[in-house]
């Protein structure tokens, strides 16, 4: 559908209007109610957190002992459960949201890009998506009660290892979950199973929108599908990729229930994230000052998308 | 738009060019039905062992149970009463539906005012309001604990949590609702206004009516983000009465996390209604999501 | 037209709910008013110990008409944190840590047992001097040590004893070698649950037996109230000596299992319907989680036992580990008032101990008070410890008793970094006494 910017004040062959001040007035009083909302409940609040994020903070969290960037320093450069830069493959809440965005990304793109180009050969296409997207209507915290039950040890509950096991008698079973080497790992494949969905959906949307003539064209000329999956497909799908690798990619920055579900961050603290060290931080170990850095660190790591997000809809609002 | 179907036209072939295309895209229906199975495959699980004995679960896995048919509705009994999740899947209904409404009036109207009624600053208001869309929810929990103590006690009802919903709302709803909101037919309302129409009643009797499926494509949203919602509410909901079920199924865990028929019965009342409202809904549904990351 | 008519009524039926539970929820009081005769009561209990402290609060609305509502919160430390700065907190907390009283006396969120009618000479008629130090922060008594436990027992199945003929050790190398014998027989000796629900602090009280053992009481209080650096040599080695049990060959699944497991789940490991393993470590309310709530078919005595923690430095004998939950008050009010002193008297006390969860600290319970073999076995060994440290994660400030948990995560996993892990672990908490 074409969009068209809000109406313009003036109008090719229609009476100039200039807004009265009444008009104005009202265009004021409809939009009120919400900035003020959104001024004290969304705006405000950030300015504190921000403005905390440079004090210690005390346990009624307010504006206590100013240090500067103290909390940002000992965050970056003395907090091994944060960021551990000193072994080899580094750790820490900072390297995992790493790993979330390399693996997470990546698998629920293959994956939910695969599903696409495959479903939409079928007839059966609106069930497999069904399938596919029913994750995403269920809790986090459902999602990781379900996958708690799949990860378990005991071959008698988690289908994992009862599978392993079946598979070979004298198998001992993984504590997926105990492993440190491992853990994040099965709660990214974990929450990847709850989002593939969203990429299909968009996915198969966007692949229907192609000119079948297109790659009808393609295949008269002898390209195997695999070159027009390349060459035809991927290209006419950068858009919709690049907006569903955002709202992924805001999903890690953002990732909280399934960790706090599934493992509250351990064994120990390393399937941490930053979403969850802020929330230990200031109320597990008391120190709100802290946590409020963590809060920052998030939002810087936001902002990018933020103003892609403002950029894009303002090159869009030009139109034809 | 073009064609949607991708297939190969049927009517066209013979016999043995349709079996051959069958076969060739075997291996497609091999993957595709794998994976989906694969995908249920957790799901129905929990499903199953929320109907067996508590016993049945410690001895055997529940893909025994297809066989074994002893089924019960004992589970969902006991996490109903005993466990308190019955209170608290009306806790969360209490909080899920004004944290919808809100919203969605507020957006409503402060989209109608984007779209359609001109003042100054109009646009880089809109702007930051995009920009607002994606501030995580982390930087609000501190300020907003001490602003609700401070102020009324909002931590001890509902008005904490419904405030803070609103707001994580709004962004989204602006976005969505204005974007439609400008699609509908200009001279409708240029109409409207040289009848001398003031902008609320166009507001309410042109614009919202027409915007019903927009409506319910964030209607629904909301529905399920702040149904689903863990972390707000374990923050703002601060008296273990009033706590939904996102928070009361990990006290569940830690209280009875080897009692994996409580969990069970317990996590499949929690995703009760997200399915139902799903299942029923599912365009709207999808159309909400869609819109938070593409433009409709 | 169906489908749309369908969606509606299934709007309108869900908008009928939602406004018939708001209609309920504003009929009933306001947020502010609270019901005048009831209290809430938090900690960390659930399962069975839930219903033993239960049936306490039963006899106490029986006698005063006061009702209890129980909150549970495994993870009570940020559930206190958040309320205190919503200015909801609950009633009565019963904390096992006395370090965190501590911290949050010094906030000033709790009410100084003195000030609610509870004289320090009537709590020095309930408890003995140790006990009522453990509940004080300040020189002022903020806790009433509501229940104890001994921490120093180690579980076993008689008949898996008798079957192969095996004796109750009594050093640790005897230990060692039942550990291996079991091995021999193709048995997974131990079950340790360390990971989910914040079960690390059993790895803490693996480490508080074993370091009372090897270095003495006296160093034990030093550690644990700061005044030893855990840098020092005496703290690695008693955590290699851990590791030489909790470690891949001895333990179920291995490390990873150990992990992956709760507390609760361990012992399910041990004396659930199919067992897994044979030995598990945990105080003495394991014999109460254990006959009640994972399998009710155990028999005390046949097929569930304990034996005292073997010694391992023959001259320090048998310090005993204890812990206990204190009873602090957030709010004040007569009904907080009559809670606490009904907590604190000699009736509660042993209906407390009646259910086998529990010992009681208090002075004025009777040893008859206590139901079975294994309740008196573990009170005895308590009230005639020749040497009792309280423990000592426990006695670390703010949430350290997490940290340390933590801590010793690590060192079961890299047994070979010992050194670097306590380090790490010192510089956080040097200075937070």
């Amino acid at each position: 559908m074409p969009v068209e910017p809000a109406p313009p004040l003036r109008e090719g062959g229609q009476r100039i209007r200039q807004w009265s001040k009444r008009e104005s007035y009202e265009g004021i009083a409809f939009v009120l109610p919400a900035l003020i909302v959104l001024g004290i409940f969304l705006i405000y609040p950030a300015y504190f957190t921000i403005r905390l994020a440079f004090y210690e903070g005390d346990f009624r969290f307010n504006f206590f002992h100013y240090i500067g960037i103290d909390n940002f320093k000992e965050l970056l450069t003395n907090d091994p459960d944060f960021l551990d830069l000193s072994k080899f493959p580094p750790g820490g809440a900072l390297i995992n949201n790493l790993r979330w965005v390399i693996f997470y990304i990546g698998l629920s793109l293959t994956i939910g890009l695969a599903l696409a180009v495959l479903a939409v050969r079928v007839r059966y296409e609106r069930a497999v998506k069904t399938a596919i997207f029913v994750p995403m209507a269920i809790a986090a915290t459902a999602v990781g009660v379900i996958w708690l039950f799949v990860y378990s040890p005991d071959p008698d509950i988690g289908i994992l290892n009862a599978v392993l096991h079946g598979a070979d008698g004298g198998f001992k079973p993984i504590a997926w979950l105990g492993r440190p080497s491992f853990v994040n790992y099965a709660l990214i494949f974990a929450y990847v199973w709850a989002s593939v969905g969203f990429v299909m959906v968009v996915l198969t949307a966007a692949i229907k929108g192609i000119p079948a003539d297109v790659m009808e064209a393609a295949r008269v000329d002898g390209a195997g599908e695999w070159a027009i999956f390349r060459r035809i497909m991927l290209p006419m799908l950068s858009l919709p990729l690049s907006v569903v690798t955002i709202w992924l990619f805001i999903n890690v920055i953002k990732v909280f229930d399934i960790i706090y579900v599934m493992t509250g961050g351990g064994p120990g603290t390393s399937s941490r994230v930053i979403a969850f060290t802020m929330y230990e931080e200031t109320f597990h170990n008391g120190r709100p000052g802290y946590g409020a850095a963590v809060a920052v660190i998030m939002l810087v790591l936001i902002a990018p998308v933020m103003i892609l997000n403002v950029r894009r809809f303002r090159s869009e609002r030009v139109v034809a | 738009m073009s064609t949607v179907d991708q297939a190969v036209p049927l009517t066209a072939r013979t016999r043995s060019e349709r079996l051959i295309g069958f076969l060739t895209r075997t291996p497609i229906h091999i993957a595709l039905i794998t994976i989906a199975v694969i995908w249920l495959v957790p799901t129905v699980g929990l499903a199953i062992t929320s109907f067996r004995q508590p016993q049945d679960i410690a001895t055997s896995g529940w893909w025994h149970a297809f066989t074994q048919w002893d089924w019960t509705l004992h589970n969902y009994g006991s996490v109903i009463h005993a466990t308190g999740m019955g209170h608290a899947w009306v806790n969360s209904l209490i909080i899920t539906v004004p944290a919808t409404i809100l919203p969605l009036t507020l957006g409503a109207l402060a989209a109608f005012g984007f779209a359609w009624v001109p003042f100054p600053f109009r646009d880089t208001l809109f702007l930051i309001i995009i920009a607002l869309m994606i501030v995580p929810i982390q930087t609000s929990l501190v300020p907003l604990l001490k602003l609700f103590a401070e102020h009324g006690g909002l931590n001890k009802g509902y008005w904490g949590i419904w405030l803070a919903h609103t707001a994580f709302g709004l962004p989204l709803a602006v976005f969505l609702l204005r974007n439609f909101f400008i699609t509908l037919p200009k001279d409708l309302i240029e109409a409207a206004r040289m009848d001398g129409a003031s902008n609320m009643s166009i507001f309410r009797r042109v614009v919202v009516p027409l915007s019903v499926p927009a409506l319910a494509s964030f209607g629904i949203f909301q529905f399920l983000w702040v149904w689903n919602d863990l972390l707000m509410a374990l923050i703002f909901v601060s008296d273990p009465d009033k706590q939904p079920m996102t928070v009361r199924i990990p006290y569940l865990l830690s209280t009875y996390g080897q009692e994996y028929n409580l969990l069970a019965a317990a996590a499949f009342l929690l995703m009760a209604v997200p399915l139902v409202v799903f299942f029923a809904l599912q365009r709207y549904f999808v159309t909400g999501l869609l819109a938070g990351s593409v433009k409709s | 037209m169906k489908r749309r008519s369908w969606l509606a009524a299934l709007a309108v039926g869900i908008l009928a709910c939602a406004i018939a539970a708001i209609a309920a929820y504003s009929a009933q009081a306001k947020p502010d008013t609270k019901k005048a005769d009831e209290i809430e009561v938090l900690s960390l209990w659930g399962g069975s110990e839930q219903a033993a402290f239960l049936k306490v609060t039963a006899a106490f609305t029986k006698a005063t008409g006061i009702k209890v509502k129980y909150t549970s919160a495994r993870d009570f430390i940020p559930d206190v944190r958040t309320r205190i700065a919503a200015g909801n907190p609950p009633d009565i907390g019963i904390l096992p840590r006395p370090g965190y009283i501590a911290t949050l006396a010094s906030q000033g969120a709790l009410k100084p047992l003195s000030s609610l009618g509870l004289s320090n000479a009537y709590m020095q008629g309930q408890y003995s001097a140790g006990w009522l130090k453990l509940g004080s922060a300040g020189g002022k008594l903020y806790g009433v040590p509501a229940k104890a436990n001994s921490k120093s027992v180690i579980w076993y199945r008689p008949d898996s004893f008798k079957k192969y003929k095996f004796k109750v050790p009594k050093t640790w190398a005897q230990l060692l070698a039942l550990t291996k014998a079991y091995k021999a027989k193709g048995l997974v000796p131990w079950s340790v649950g360390a990971g989910p629900q914040q079960s690390q602090w059993t790895l803490t009280d693996w480490f508080e037996n074993i370091y009372a053992r090897t270095a003495g009481p006296a160093k034990y209080q030093r550690l644990f109230t700061g005044k030893l650096p855990f840098t020092d040599p005496s703290v690695a080695n008693a955590a290699r000596i851990m590791t030489q049990i909790i470690n891949n060959k001895y333990v179920l699944n291995g490390i990873q299992g150990v992990l992956g497991q709760s507390f609760v789940g361990g012992i399910t490991d041990v004396f659930g319907p199919k067992p897994k393993a044979q030995l598990y470590f945990e105080g003495g309310f394991v014999g109460g989680i254990a006959t009640q709530q994972v399998n009710k078919n155990l028999k005390p005595g046949k097929t569930i036992a304990d034996f005292p923690w073997p010694t391992i430095k023959a001259s320090l004998d048998h310090p005993i580990v204890g812990a206990a939950d204190f009873a602090a008050a957030f709010k004040d009010s007569p009904e907080v008032r009559k809670f606490l002193k009904y907590i604190s008297t000699g009736a509660a006390g042993s209906i407390w101990v009646s259910t086998n969860a529990v010992i009681s600290p208090n002075k004025k319970v009777p040893a008859k008070a206590y139901p079975s073999v294994l309740s008196r076995a573990e009170a005895h060994q308590l009230a005639t410890a020749k040497t009792f440290v309280f423990d000592g994660s426990d006695l670390l400030p703010g949430a350290f008793g997490d940290t340390w948990g933590f801590a010793l995560q690590d060192v079961i996993q890299k047994p070979g970094n010992i050194k670097s892990i306590l380090s790490t672990f010192q510089n956080k908490i040097k200075g937070q006494f």
